[in-house]
């Protein structure tokens, strides 16, 4: 892998009595998407605060592009943008003056930066109005828009696609996996929700209770070879099942009219067509759990999830 | 040093850009208009005839003989019914002015108070709305320490202390000119000093008189500056420093028989007692006054700076 740009050693946070994170220890590399998973008040949030400084660190030490939070917090913190918690700008200024806002807190950022970065967020047309009139999906654009100002070699994004439409979760997905492979910025990416992060990380760190239990690396989903449980709902479903069965060799279950058994994603084309030559008619077909969610599961348990 | 001017142009675009600034500034030029032409409708208390005639001397000295025989009824002019002041005025050969720009500019001082309350609410929104607003969070993470932040917002909360009092002092000095004139940019002001007559040039001494006040100003802003910092919550700021401004001279009489009651605070805010008038409290000193307003001044300030650099920022 590439050069570790944020390094976390032994993070921990107290408060009162209570151990709230316990002893992280992880490397973030530059150009990849680190998703950090954990339900509600697993300890992201904490760990997202005490990455960018605003909560201390009881015990440990985080180095950004080889300086201490702790110790040199400025150094450190000149490779950071990002976002903690919900995108808050301030409402009665335009969505431009609040970029030129936190443009001044930031060394050597010229107007055309400016201008930059709200086309890269493509927010040059409502650029003007008041940030209070925005959509939350817009502020969160103009969120990313102030964390992109000093080209930071590590990007922090928590929970960025809470509140976004479809779409909108969408658009994000792709800026940030293009920010990462082009750019090479790494981007910690924080959520609870698993099939997001499955999507738009490279690796996911699974965080419950204050401790890091486990990181996955999300494979590649075209040349994935895992097998994956699919559901299909097609009609007549005697033929379907037989069928099904001879196919992939493996036993198929059936509730109701769905049909659901097991087989590699790469081999789920040629599964249909081959129905379709049998004459079933197919309603639909869905992939179910990843195996990642399995395993995420089985690491927190399901009820905890939401 | 740079980035300092920086921080506070940041903290005077959010105050311009926030409606409650225009607001307030509003409410002052009208309240100091109205005045205006209150006194000038309402002339029982500018007075219609001041003794500025050639025989002036002569109508002061009338004057003070019905004022010590107590037939006060017939004197126009209520700005000269003191008879040391008038006797001040004889033996010194200065003449009475009628009621003019200047003497405006002097009783708008009261709206100094009201400069206060606004001062107070910007002291205790420029860093707890930040908190409120959730921005805190996007503030903190820059390559900037906490202390500098916090330092150029108290900057900016002095600037606009002082911005509001030009504003108040020169506002009325135009409002004056326009509705009561001017005799000349130098008067010669009469004023009693613990019971002592005394004369000064009337644009120092108003300008002097401007400055004192704004030391109470100063305080509270402090004051609801702190408590902002400590609580990150603006209205418990706001509420408390303005009641403290409001019930801090019954606060100091009602401990006025106790051996400490000349360190409270409020006992040496108004440090114009040390100009025009009487001490508060025999035997305190303007010297002794400053003193006591440092240690508090220092006080606030500490407190401000440990719980805004020192705690995290959690919760939402």
């Amino acid at each position: 892998m590439s050069e570790a740009v944020m390094q976390l050693k032994n993070v921990s946070k107290t408060i009162g009595k209570k151990e709230i994170i316990k002893g992280l220890d992880f490397n973030i590399y530059s150009g990849e998407v680190f998703g950090f998973l954990g339900p509600n008040g697993a300890g992201k949030t904490t760990t997202i605060r005490m990455m960018v400084g605003l909560m201390k660190m009881s015990d440990g030490d985080i180095i950004i592009k080889g300086h201490s939070v702790n110790e040199d917090f400025k150094q450190a913190i000149c490779h950071v943008g990002g976002i903690v918690e919900n995108p808050e700008m301030y409402p009665f200024m335009s969505g431009w003056k609040n970029l030129v806002h936190y443009s001044r807190m930031m060394p050597d950022i010229t107007k055309e930066r400016i201008h930059e970065v709200v086309q890269l967020v493509g927010l040059e047309n409502r650029i003007k109005e008041k940030a209070g009139k925005y959509s939350l999906g817009m502020r969160q654009r103009l969120g990313i828009a102030q964390a992109l100002l000093h080209k930071p070699s590590v990007l922090i994004l928590d929970e960025p696609t809470n509140g976004l439409d479809p779409s909108g979760i969408r658009e994000i997905r792709a800026y940030i996996r293009k920010l990462a492979s082009e750019e090479g910025v790494a981007v910690i990416v924080s959520s609870h929700i698993l099939s997001e992060m499955e999507m738009m990380c490279d690796r996911i760190g699974i965080i419950k209770s204050g401790e890091l239990i486990s990181i996955q690396t999300v494979q590649d989903a075209l040349q994935e070879t895992e097998e994956k449980e699919v559901s299909i709902e097609a009609v007549p479903v005697d033929v379907t099942m037989t069928a099904l069965k001879d196919i992939t060799g493996k036993s198929v279950t059936r509730e109701q009219d769905i049909l659901t058994f097991a087989v590699e994603r790469e081999k789920i084309p040629g599964v249909v067509s081959k129905l379709v030559h049998k004459g079933v008619h197919i309603y639909s077909i869905n992939v179910n759990r990843s195996t990642l969610e399995d395993k995420f599961l089985d690491l927190i348990g399901e009820g905890s999830i939401e | 040093m740079n980035n300092f001017v920086q921080l506070v142009r940041n903290e005077w675009m959010k105050l311009l850009n926030q409606k409650a600034t225009w607001i307030m500034a509003a409410i002052l030029v009208l309240l100091v208009i109205a005045s205006g032409v209150l006194f000038k409708i309402d002339d029982t208390a500018t007075g219609v005839d001041a003794p500025t005639g050639d025989n002036w001397k002569q109508e002061l000295q009338e004057q003070n003989e019905q004022l010590q025989k107590q037939e006060v009824g017939d004197i126009q002019y209520p700005g000269y019914r003191n008879v040391e002041e008038n006797q001040y005025r004889i033996e010194n050969d200065i003449k009475p002015t009628s009621y003019n720009a200047w003497d405006f500019v002097r009783q708008s001082r009261v709206f100094v108070a009201l400069v206060s309350l606004f001062t107070i609410i910007v002291a205790a929104g420029i860093t707890a709305n930040e908190f409120r607003w959730g921005t805190i969070k996007l503030l903190l993470i820059r390559p900037i320490s906490r202390s500098k932040i916090l330092f150029a917002k108290y900057v900016s909360v002095l600037t606009y202390a002082w911005a509001m009092l030009v504003v108040l002092f020169v506002l009325s000095f135009i409002v004056g000119i326009s509705l009561f004139g001017l005799d000349g940019m130098t008067e010669v002001y009469v004023y009693a000093q613990d019971g002592v007559y005394q004369q000064a040039d009337i644009f120092s001494f108003t300008v002097s008189q401007y400055v004192l006040s704004s030391v109470e100003l100063i305080m509270m802003a402090t004051f609801a500056f702190m408590i902002a910092a400590v609580f990150r919550n603006t209205s418990l700021a706001i509420g408390l420093s303005i009641f403290l401004m409001m019930a801090g001279s019954s606060i100091v009489v009602f401990f006025m028989n106790k051996d400490w009651a000349k360190y409270i605070l409020f006992a040496n805010t108004d440090l114009n007692q040390f100009i025009e008038g009487t001490p508060m409290f025999s035997g305190i000193t303007i010297g002794f006054s400053i003193t006591i307003l440092a240690v508090y001044y220092i006080v606030f300030m500490v407190v401000s700076w440990v719980f805004f650099t020192k705690r995290d920022v959690a919760g939402a």
